[in-house]
């Protein structure tokens, strides 16, 4: 047994990267003229169209490195595949880790395979920027190198709450979602904020998933004449229970949408603009994707992924992006890791210019972005809301 | 096509080969980093899982596809124990492996009925899918979809984080496992289970209870598949209902398949070949999936018998008593 104990030990020692010296440890992935970063992100399987979102934060990266990179030092992004998929992605993070020796780790969409990388990040050490999942368990509780430059779930949440609660004389407020863990992701927070705020939710009410009929539901509401109705569905429910809300007479009801469905393509399925006149979603950027403030970050796009074609994904990681090269020149040129992170924790108040809300990390809360707009048609054009009758 | 037996001395060396694998293995992390180390460790558990599928379509002959049922109440099973009643992860994997074989149990209801076939294969893919709807649904449970963490364990100090130690853990169950199938299919009761797939109506008339031999090869198959489960909970160290889905059940029959239907030396060579082969073609990013469905394709084409066929054309050695060519 003993031998067998002290093979074991002996195996794990060699095998762990904590055996190498510190200093070098500090500055693995790193050269004079190169920062390597691992970029992981779902590019094959059932979720590939999720790899959109590291378009952005990629063109970014070759932007910054046609201007010279950073102190002189390109961002090699070396990309791995998850697939979406937990063993896939443990099996890139380790890849990149140990095989690749990369400096750092930025991406990631799939809540789920970012969950189950976090106990061999930590464990790394090396900084790890989520860019895209938003599940609020991956940086909470605070990891020291975990930082997420994306609103969570439960941040989201909390913005349409607050939102809804900005409409002047609020207080009857009903919830209807799908009996799902991706609706309560964002029906808790919100709950958890009405309370805050004295707003106990008046109904709460089920549609569930497939459902092509919300009459019961929209007779119960008639009931009670809610004067803003939180609605945790997906889109296509949100399509039918926007129409029958109208077809009853209550098309005047405010609804306050999540991140989950687009108000464009929510107008395109229900094909009557009275239905989602009064429906507002949640929007993590500055104006419209088409807006005159968001044309730089999209020609800047088609620069470098000239056949991407853009939606709502392509620009989630380029807040992120920026605040991660804003901290690498803070540090200068004498980068290692625990620099960088220290840096990390120093960015405050960052305005990307795209995202809605700044990024500010600090020692003691690595969640960067707290909140998110909303978007709402105002005189029949899509609009982003700072809150109720604030455009953006 | 006939085959050529092994002599006795080429099953002494056959038995001396399969202890001379995993102790040759003991020394692989000493060449591996902890990504490679990873993929093995992946390997024993796609071994087992294979090994569990193979038992059933391919001995038992039933087209029968609760495999991966059998691998998520193995992964939630030793999860559930471990982080709500506590219990060391080494004593959830044969638990785990019991839940596999109530698994098997259930699954085997409906051949057990007398159906057979597609209906079987319809049959036991609702199961699957009946399964997968509970880890999403028993959210006290099982965590829905957020997962289920495995809480963090040690062993004679080292920790379970280890990919070295994980390892030698999973090498000591997958040769527990395997052995003990080899031997049971050796036994009277794997040259019942062959009757079974060859006659079913012929093997009764010899007053072979074709029931309790359906039943118990269902029951040990999810015992096998289960213990595999156990396993997998800790290599990744979280349970997500989205790990057990039909993609997972592909990607075993692909694997059983490539290594030889009904073969135990197939299902580990399978299970190696296809865990390893996506991450070599992690090279060719955009084109994995094309190049592993060509690689799947011609190795199906080329060796109808998958790979253990290859073997046993090169030695007796690696002939299996229980094991059948086709015609």
């Amino acid at each position: 047994m003993k031998i067998f104990t002290t093979m074991l030990a002996t195996a794990a020692l060699v095998a762990s990267p904590l055996l190498a010296d510190d200093a070098e440890w500090e500055t693995w992935g790193l050269t004079d003229d190169a920062i390597t970063i691992g970029v992981m992100g779902p590019f094959s399987g059932n979720a590939s169209s999720y790899s959109k979102a590291l378009v952005g934060m990629m063109a970014y990266y070759d932007k910054v490195n046609d201007a010279g990179g950073v102190h002189g030092r390109k961002l090699v992004a070396v990309q791995e595949d998850t697939a979406c998929d937990s063993a896939k992605g443990l099996a890139a993070a380790k890849k990149l880790i140990s095989q690749d020796e990369v400096f750092m780790l930025q991406g990631n969409s799939c809540s789920g395979v970012a969950l189950a990388l976090r106990p061999t990040i930590v464990e790394a050490g090396l900084p790890w920027i989520v860019a895209h999942a938003v599940s609020d368990s991956i940086s909470d509780p605070m990891a020291h190198n975990i930082f997420h430059g994306v609103p969570t779930g439960s941040a989201n949440g909390r913005a349409m709450a607050a939102f809804v609660l900005s409409k002047p004389d609020t207080e009857n407020v009903a919830i209807i979602e799908h009996s799902n863990d991706w609706a309560h992701s964002y029906s808790n927070p919100a709950r958890d904020y009405l309370k805050e705020h004295g707003v106990s939710p008046s109904q709460e009410l089920t549609m569930e998933r497939g459902q092509t009929d919300a009459t019961a539901q929209i007779l119960k509401l008639r009931q009670n004449k809610p004067d803003f109705i939180i609605a945790a569905l997906y889109e296509a429910e949100t399509a039918i229970f926007l129409r029958d809300l109208k077809k009853y007479g209550m098309g005047d009801i405010p609804v306050m949408g999540t991140a989950g469905t687009d108000l464009e393509n929510t107008l395109k399925r229900t094909g009557d603009f009275d239905t989602v006149k009064n429906y507002y979603v949640i929007h993590s950027y500055v104006d419209n994707l088409d807006g005159t403030l968001m044309k730089p970050w999209a020609d800047m796009i088609h620069k470098y992924a000239p056949d991407e074609e853009l939606s709502t994904f392509s620009f989630v990681s380029i807040g992120s992006a920026e605040a991660l090269v804003a901290a690498l020149e803070a540090v200068g040129p004498d980068l290692t890791r625990s620099k960088l992170i220290a840096a990390l924790e120093q960015v405050h108040d960052f305005d990307t210019g795209i995202l809605s809300d700044p990024i500010t990390w600090t020692a003691t809360d690595h969640q960067g972005v707290k909140s998110s707009a909303v978007a709402g048609f105002v005189d029949g054009e899509p609009t982003v809301l700072k809150a109720w009758g604030q455009p953006y | 096509m006939s085959q050529t037996m092994p002599t006795a001395k080429q099953r002494r060396l056959r038995s001396l080969l399969f202890w001379a694998v995993p102790a040759l293995l003991l020394l692989l992390p000493f060449a591996t980093n902890p990504y490679t180390q990873f993929i093995a460790n992946g390997m024993l558990i796609s071994a087992l899982v294979t090994l569990g599928f193979t038992l059933v379509i391919g001995n038992l002959g039933q087209l029968a596809f609760a495999n991966t049922a059998f691998f998520g109440i193995g992964a939630y099973g030793s999860a559930i124990l471990a982080a709500k009643l506590g219990l060391p992860w080494l004593l959830t994997i044969p638990l785990a492996g019991a839940l596999g074989a109530l698994g098997g149990f259930l699954a085997s209801a409906a051949a057990l009925r007398g159906i057979r076939s597609y209906y079987l294969a319809i049959i036991t893919l609702a199961f699957g899918e009946l399964m997968r709807w509970g880890y999403l649904h028993a959210k006290p449970l099982t965590g829905g979809t957020d997962g289920m963490p495995m809480p963090p364990e040690t062993l004679f100090g080292t920790s379970f984080s280890s990919d070295t130690l994980k390892f030698y853990v999973f090498l000591a169950v997958t040769v527990l496992l395997v052995k003990a199938t080899l031997n049971l299919m050796r036994s009277r009761f794997g040259r019942a289970v062959m009757a079974v797939r060859e006659n079913e109506v012929a093997t009764a008339s010899l007053a072979i209870p074709t029931s309790r031999v359906i039943l118990v090869t269902f029951m040990w198959s999810g015992f096998v598949v289960g213990c595999a489960g156990a396993l997998f909970s800790r290599h990744v160290g979280y349970v997500f209902p989205e790990s057990f889905g039909m993609l997972h059940l592909i990607a075993s029959f692909a694997m059983v398949l490539v290594g030889g239907l009904g073969s135990v030396l197939g299902a580990v060579l399978g299970a190696v070949l296809l865990t390893a082969l996506p991450e070599y073609l992690r090279a060719f990013p955009g084109m994995e999936e094309l190049f592993f469905g060509l690689i799947v394709a011609a190795v199906l084409v080329l060796m109808p018998m998958g790979l253990a066929s290859l073997l046993r054309r090169l030695s007796p050695i690696f002939v299996e008593r229980f094991y059948r060519e086709a015609p």
